[in-house]
């Protein structure tokens, strides 16, 4: 016959549940105390890596995407807080802040003419012609992670693809498929007609003209009537590049 | 002297075309007329006659060119600020105030004040072509625009214009 459970069969099984549970803290213990000896051990020796080579980071932008790329394996973020060892060994926070602010100002300054999308190549053009005194070389990569630190202030800078082309966007704009196919077709010369959009895309001519105003009336689009052959082209500030009609402007002038 | 600078707009072929989009146009409007002034300045250019040939109108290097409604409207929207005047009421010729009538009359009380003409006499042609105002803004300002200067200073009683021996030879009296 079988001895129902009694009070002291419940204190024995309580006691070898306390008994497992401080083995249990123990093991713990033990292990994060490894944990933070090995933490301590490769952030001392990440630190000496980031001293010796504090100029190279800086200074080299191929340095500086390989430094990101191996942050990047191992789980660490070196943009997370401009509180941390690495801002204040590097300075490198310092650094994508600053790229950061100069990015929002070309954005803003370039908005009336292309209503608020820019190519990142020209984006970057511009920074270059706008730090080329005083600093080093930036790169695409670069460009990118300041821009994913402004998406912080929740002011809409985002990234995105449009063929082999990335745009940077700095109002909250909601582009569909349609709009993007558009701009992917306006990459060629800067314009689209409405007839070369039907034809490529096989679209009926509602769904193009629709998509153009569109694009229109975010400020995206503009239209010119003036070819001598007659036919209406719609022009795209942001693929277009500024700059390039900037530096033809004064060839015309010399 | 021809060594004005195009802005970036002037060479990208939708400028040239009215935009249908009212905030596009007002972008576009805003920035010819900000280049119609400057590039009026830069040449002393005092009249526009739209139905001419007038180089700012036209981009031969992307082969674009204004359309007579579009020069006559970014014109008038300089007309509705006061930085120019219609001559007729066809809306045919234009007079450009890159300065305004206020500044040219303050610009003619320095040249007083410089030749200490304060009680004196002098004509219309010797300011704008005379020894005096040679190589100083004065020179060769457009007679409509100078008369309307000195109008401008008779109503506050510090000038009288008045007719000369010869039909177009005008005079002023300073009083200042």
């Amino acid at each position: 016959m079988r001895r129902r459970p009694g009070i002291s069969g419940l204190q024995t099984a309580a006691a070898t549940r306390d008994q497992y549970r401080s083995l249990g803290e123990n093991v713990a213990k033990i292990r994060t105390d490894l944990m933070m000896e090995q933490l301590s051990i490769f952030r001392s020796q990440l630190e000496e890596f980031a001293r010796k080579h504090k100029n190279d980071i800086r200074k080299s932008p191929a340095f500086r995407a390989q430094f990101h790329s191996m942050c990047a394996k191992i789980g660490v973020d070196p943009l997370a807080s401009n509180k941390g060892f690495w801002a204040e060994l590097l300075g490198i926070g310092d650094f994508y802040y600053e790229l950061g602010v100069q990015i929002v100002n070309v954005c803003l300054s370039t908005r009336p003419h292309n209503g608020g999308l820019i190519d990142l190549e020209e984006l970057r053009g511009l920074l270059s012609k706008q730090r080329r005194s005083s600093r080093d070389p930036i790169t695409d990569d670069d460009c990118l992670r300041a821009i994913s630190k402004l998406k912080a202030l929740g002011s809409g800078f985002e990234v995105f693809s449009v063929g082999n082309r990335k745009l940077v966007r700095s109002v909250p704009t909601e582009l569909n498929k349609d709009h993007n196919q558009i701009l992917e077709i306006a990459q060629a010369r800067g314009y689209v007609t409405s007839e070369e959009v039907q034809v490529s895309l096989m679209w009926h001519s509602g769904r193009v003209i629709d998509t153009l105003e569109t694009l229109m009336k975010e400020g995206l689009a503009m239209v010119d009537d003036g070819h001598p052959d007659g036919i209406r082209r719609f022009w795209f500030p942001c693929v277009g590049s500024t700059s390039g009609a900037v530096e033809a402007g004064s060839e015309l002038s010399s | 002297m021809d060594d004005f600078k195009f802005p970036y707009f002037f060479n990208y072929p939708p400028y040239f075309t009215l935009q249908p989009v009212r905030d596009t146009r007002e972008k576009q409007i805003q920035l010819w007329k900000e280049l119609i002034l400057k590039y009026c300045k830069h040449h002393k250019v005092f009249l526009i006659n739209l139905e001419e040939e007038f180089p700012l109108f036209s981009n031969t290097s992307i082969d674009r060119r204004l359309t007579y409604e579009s020069r006559e409207v970014f014109l008038g929207a300089l007309v509705s600020e006061g930085r120019a005047e219609w001559m007729d009421k066809g809306h045919k010729k234009c007079l450009i105030l890159w300065r305004r009538i206020q500044d040219w009359a303050d610009l003619i009380l320095e040249f007083v004040h410089e030749y200490g003409l304060e009680e004196g006499v002098t004509t219309l042609e010797e300011i704008r072509t005379g020894d005096e105002t040679q190589g100083t803004e004065l020179a060769g300002i457009d007679r409509v625009v100078l008369v309307k200067a000195l109008k401008l200073l008779e109503q506050r009683g510090k000038a009288a214009i008045f007719k000369g021996t010869s039909a177009d030879d005008e005079g002023v009296k300073f009083s200042i």
